[in-house]
């Protein structure tokens, strides 16, 4: 599937703001945050929801007609999305007002800062529902895809934390451990996730796909079409193995090796410039991740655009030893 | 009422006149809904009907397939409740699934949905177009009845492709898939495609490969 970098940024911007929403409710409900890093915590979750929530809009190519997009709730998840993340952006507009502006020593700002992580996960989860429940994309038809697209957003807004909280201070001391237990949960995820990607690049059939019944088949016209397949953008050109396993490693040293070694350094040493490169190191990893999230995708219709290992052919060869068919 | 399309594949010989008609069909004339800005450098343009060409087996024992795909018109078509604005739509008169170019926005969620990638991404209008079994012309009562039929239909030199209800079992579509085993695509992702294929019958004969090596011997 084409990746849409509209829709890389959206899913990315929202899962940093919904983690950071939790993690906020989190810490503050557990006392160990003060003002000033709440309302900075506050509004870096606002400026990454806002950019998701700009990014979503560049997604729409008829902006018309966006005034409809409310209509199918009862049916379509991406109604229900652009109703949760919008209650999510309001409410996270709000506690950064309330923070700024009022006064956060009132059991009411605990509650709104939990609403406001309830309404960031449920954003969250309507998004994931939304790609886990397409039959075509194969890739992505798996409760996997929910539970690594909440574990990944929750992680990545965890790790912002880091700019705010220095890694060496006592709350990362104490948290370390758990964090780095997520990661390792996060990284299994991701590894089933995969195995399901692998899994559907040879699940389609042309037997299913044309009606033909012998095997092996060969793709000779696609009727007027070529990669990239400008007018059909759920079709890709497959990315080549090689290129597959380098984001696979790439993704496990961004998510999982580099973090896991700087909490570990900051625990030992306290060393405070990780703090920056901690959430760096996976933001990087969960915008490669996306990347591949899209473009791996396999959708069913790829047994219509994309040829199966292509056999040499006996004719050809045979042609060039032979004398031409008007001569013999 | 189901209106549908059923395709002999015995007799689809390949020749593109389906493709070509509704290219021309749905261009011509100052509102055709199919965006043809540069028809002479882009031929891989937009295009709601598409001829695959497929070959089969190991040679000598190969065949080739000519596989004309439009929209399938799905009985539960799931382009339709993915679309969040209402756009894309079944019509409960006749079966057609449709989609209204003022609401659509263009997000190409249907496109994923659609298991068998014939909708289309307009980039010039950013909507999101697809075959419309010619409705047009379906209800335009000035035409008369026997032309109120889909444009590839009635091009189709060999009389491949037939037009009806899949709902009335007395109907020519109905029998012919009834009588002939007629499928559908990918059945395994529960759409429920109206349009149907007949399959070829009878099988290729078998050519061993000796035999057909001893004939080029001789031949040769």
């Amino acid at each position: 599937m084409r990746p849409a970098p509209q829709l890389l940024v959206l899913t990315v911007g929202q899962g940093i703001a919904a983690g950071l929403a939790v993690a906020l409710a989190a810490l503050w409900s557990m006392g160990v945050l003060t003002h000033r890093e709440a309302v900075w915590l506050v509004l870096l979750a606002l400026l990454t929801a806002a950019i998701g929530g700009v990014a979503s809009f560049f997604h729409m190519h008829h902006m018309a007609a966006a005034r409809y997009i409310l209509r199918r709730l009862k049916s379509s998840w991406l109604s229900r999305e652009a109703l949760t993340t919008g209650l999510f952006g309001g409410s996270l507009a709000i506690l950064a007002a309330w923070s700024l502006f009022g006064s956060t020593a009132s059991w009411a700002y605990v509650w709104w800062l939990w609403v406001t992580a309830a309404a960031g996960l449920l954003a969250m989860w309507v998004t994931a529902m939304l790609y886990a429940t397409i039959p075509a994309v194969l890739s992505w038809h798996t409760p996997v895809t929910v539970i690594s697209l909440l574990s990944l957003g929750l992680l990545s807004g965890a790790s912002w934390t880091g700019l705010v909280l220095p890694l060496g201070d006592h709350v990362f001391r104490v948290f370390s451990v758990a964090l780095m237990v997520f990661m390792l949960f996060v990284l299994g995820i991701k590894a089933l996730h995969w195995r399901h990607f692998g899994e559907s690049h040879g699940r389609l059939r042309a037997e299913t796909g044309t009606g033909l019944p012998f095997a092996p088949y060969r793709l000779q016209d696609t009727g007027t079409t070529k990669p990239p397949y400008r007018m059909q953008t759920q079709v890709w050109p497959a990315i080549p193995v090689p290129v597959r396993n380098l984001f696979y490693g790439l993704i496990v040293l961004f998510v999982g090796v580099g973090p896991l070694l700087c909490l570990l350094l900051a625990r030992l040493t306290g060393v405070e410039v990780l703090s920056v490169i901690f959430p760096g190191l996976v933001s990087v990893g969960v915008v490669l991740e996306r990347w591949l999230f899209f473009a791996d995708a396999t959708h069913s219709s790829r047994v219509f655009f994309v040829d199966e290992p292509r056999h040499p052919s006996r004719v050809a060869a045979a042609a060039k030893k032979r004398a031409p068919v008007s001569q013999a | 009422m189901q209106l549908t399309i059923i395709t002999d594949l015995n007799k689809c010989v390949g020749c593109k006149s389906c493709q070509m008609s509704c290219k021309e069909h749905n261009t011509s004339g100052a509102f055709g809904p199919v965006p043809d800005e540069t028809p002479y450098q882009d031929p891989d343009g937009m295009w709601w009907n598409r001829i695959i060409t497929m070959e089969s087996g190991e040679y000598p024992n190969t065949s080739v397939l000519y596989l004309p795909k439009a929209c399938m018109h799905c009985y539960d078509a799931p382009c339709v409740p993915v679309c969040p604005t209402g756009a894309s739509y079944k019509r409960a008169d006749n079966g057609v699934v449709l989609i209204d170019y003022d609401t659509c926005i263009g997000c190409q969620l249907c496109m994923w949905a659609c298991p068998y990638g014939v909708r289309e991404f307009d980039e010039e209008e950013g909507v999101v177009k697809k075959c419309t079994l010619c409705i047009d012309r379906l209800e335009d009562e000035s035409l008369p009845p026997q032309e109120r039929q889909p444009a590839c239909v009635q091009s189709c030199p060999t009389h491949a492709r037939t037009f009806g209800d899949l709902d009335d079992p007395n109907s020519e579509v109905s029998r012919l898939v009834q009588e002939r085993q007629g499928f559908g695509l990918l059945p395994e992702l529960g759409a429920r495609p109206s349009v149907h294929y007949l399959p070829r019958r009878p099988a290729p004969s078998p050519v061993e490969r000796e035999e057909l090596e001893e004939a080029l011997k001789e031949r040769y």
